[in-house]
């Protein structure tokens, strides 16, 4: 029936074309929808939060950890609020995770401080005795890479429009503030110093104080950022 | 035990010698067919540098599971999603109001040993990461539930007021609002948290300037007057409620909220486990 087509290698291609642009269609679409948008409230990460965000991805926190609370009775129980598409508008890359060998963390933000991310960090089981997390003590002396966070910020920023230095809200000010990496830096020191000092560890606050962030500063940002 | 006694060994044992029987008749037809066979049927028109292709109609079976897709699919796209259109959240919904109206219904009238079972298990997964699985604290790092009030915390609060608790405007929500700041100092200050974090005992300077200074508020025994300022005595309901809602941020750390995260029977129920802790005190 359709072998007319094999001798036709041109309306063939325009056959594999359609079926294929079809099946793309329905997966692309959606993405346009209204609730794909940034949900009423969701900002871009400072810059202090996504050097954070780059140390989770590099210490592989994702790989035990999820970040996706699905709408089930024992998630909502003891995750909170299942999550929503716009919340991850400016996730670039979003980190979903696929394996629970630890809890979801997308709103770990809302019930534990920055004192317990540092203990737990330092020592999973000081806090949580059965804890098979591994410790991550180096991120106390490694220094985060503003720079290349910044420069993610800035890419963003121009190439998808990310909203950094705009009034999102129109409350007459500028929500999520990144201008020049000297400006945006001062704020992350500012940011990070506050930070550290929550987190009661002299030696943290010692090193934000002498211009340098240390991994496990921005990582907590990023962490009590995620609710 | 004689395995062959058991139904479902038997059964099993069956299902196993059909299988195999079946998998050596099939291999063997098709090794006959294989070395006997010989083509037949109707070639095609078209050929393909001299290699043909049989004419071979489609199985009935096939045929028609594949125009029944079809079908199916049609009204799938056009009538079934758009007009039952599912939705998880619909079905979340209705699993979280099902479960609700199971729980109260089933709780109504807790004893005090459900309420105890209730609690520990909601303390072991939200609270125990800070309170310790034994609720004391994990060596000072969150409040010591096996105990009220520690003297420094007392003495904070007597100097900061309610500052000290994390909002100098109020921060637990009673109804007195907030407390204020400096109502005693020095050695008096001293006397009264001595007196307030040993459990009220004893009767001396501390329990004087108690009576005159703190008791127009939390009552002459510490209790809070019924929930009028917090109960300086134990963890009662009230306590843990408002704590629960309204956090709390002290001398010793700051508790995150946990507002709308417990059902109030479930926040009873932690309130009972928690007093349960002091109980030997
Ligand atoms: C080998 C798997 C593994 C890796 C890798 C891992 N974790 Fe965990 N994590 C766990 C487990 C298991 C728990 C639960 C026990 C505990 O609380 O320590 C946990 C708990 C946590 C919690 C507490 C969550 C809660 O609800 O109590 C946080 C926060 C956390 N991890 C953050 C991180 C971060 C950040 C990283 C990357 C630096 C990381 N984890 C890497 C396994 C892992
Ligand atoms: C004007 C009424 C008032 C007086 C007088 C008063 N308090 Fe309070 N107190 C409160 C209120 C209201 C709160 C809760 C404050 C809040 O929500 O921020 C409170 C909180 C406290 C707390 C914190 C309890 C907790 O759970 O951490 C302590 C401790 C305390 N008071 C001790 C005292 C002592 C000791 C005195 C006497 C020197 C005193 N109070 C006098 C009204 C009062
Ligand atoms: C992120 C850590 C954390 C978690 C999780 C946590 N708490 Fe706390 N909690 C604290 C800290 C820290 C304090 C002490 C605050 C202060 O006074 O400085 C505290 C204090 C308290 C107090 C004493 C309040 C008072 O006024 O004296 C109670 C009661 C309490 N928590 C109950 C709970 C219960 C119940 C849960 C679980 C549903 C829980 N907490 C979970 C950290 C935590």
């Amino acid at each position: 029936m359709f072998s007319w087509l094999e001798k036709n290698p041109f309306f063939f291609a325009v056959g594999v074309f359609v079926v294929i642009a079809f099946a793309g269609l329905i997966e692309i679409v959606p993405d346009f929808a209204q609730q794909s948008r940034p949900v009423v409230g969701a900002k871009p990460y400072s810059l202090l939060e996504l050097a954070g965000r780059q140390v989770y991805i590099k210490e592989s926190c994702n790989a035990c950890h999820s970040q996706l609370i699905r709408p089930f009775k024992s998630e909502t129980d003891r995750y909170g609020m299942y999550s929503l598409n716009g919340e991850y508008a400016y996730d670039r890359p979003f980190l979903w995770g696929s394996k629970r060998t630890g809890p979801d963390l997308h709103r770990v933000g809302n019930y534990r401080t920055s004192d317990w991310h540092a203990n737990h960090m330092w020592e999973p089981t000081s806090v949580v005795p059965g804890s098979i997390m591994p410790a991550y003590k180096h991120i106390f002396k490694n220094v985060a890479d503003l720079e290349t966070a910044y420069a993610e910020a800035l890419t963003v920023k121009k190439v998808f429009n990310v909203p950094y230095d705009k009034d999102m809200n129109g409350d007459g000010k500028i929500d999520v503030p990144l201008g020049s990496f000297k400006q945006a830096k001062q704020r992350a020191l500012q940011y990070a110093l506050k930070v550290a000092q929550e987190t009661k560890r002299k030696d943290l606050v010692d090193m934000v104080k002498q211009g340098k962030v240390p991994e496990i500063v921005a990582l907590i940002a990023y962490l009590n950022r995620l609710k | 035990m004689n395995w062959l006694s058991d139904n479902v060994n038997r059964l099993a044992l069956l299902g196993a010698a059909a299988i195999l029987i079946i998998v050596i008749g099939v291999v063997a037809k098709y090794f006959k067919q294989i070395k006997e066979g010989k083509s037949e049927g109707v070639l095609k028109e078209e050929n393909w540098d001299g290699i043909g292709e049989y004419k071979n109609n489609s199985p009935i079976g096939w045929s028609l599971a594949f125009i029944g897709t079809i079908v199916w699919g049609v009204w799938y796209w056009l009538v079934g999603y758009p007009l039952n259109a599912y939705s998880q959240i619909g079905e979340y919904n209705k699993e979280v109001k099902a479960y609700q109206a199971k729980f109260e219904s089933k709780w109504a009238n807790p004893s005090k040993e459900d309420l105890l079972g209730m609690g520990e298990g909601v303390f072991l997964v939200q609270c125990s990461p800070c309170h310790g699985i034994d609720g004391t604290g994990i060596e000072g790092k969150a409040q010591d539930l096996t105990h009220r009030l520690l003297k420094k915390e007392v003495l904070d609060v007597i100097h900061r007021g309610s500052a000290a608790l994390g909002n100098p405007n109020g921060q637990l929500g009673y109804p007195l609002g907030m407390m204020p700041p400096g109502l005693l100092s020095g050695a008096d200050a001293e006397a009264v948290a001595s007196y307030v974090a040993g459990g009220f005992k004893g009767s001396g300077k501390g329990a004087d300037l108690f009576q005159n200074t703190c008791a127009s508020c939390h009552g002459p025994d510490g209790r809070g007057m019924n929930g009028m300022a917090p109960n300086l005595r134990e963890y009662d309901d009230t306590i843990v409620q408002h704590v629960l809602e309204h956090g709390k941020h002290g001398i010793i750390g700051r508790m995150p909220s946990f507002k709308g995260r417990l059902t109030p029977v479930q926040e009873k129920a932690v309130a009972v486990y928690i007093r349960s802790l002091s109980e030997g005190e």
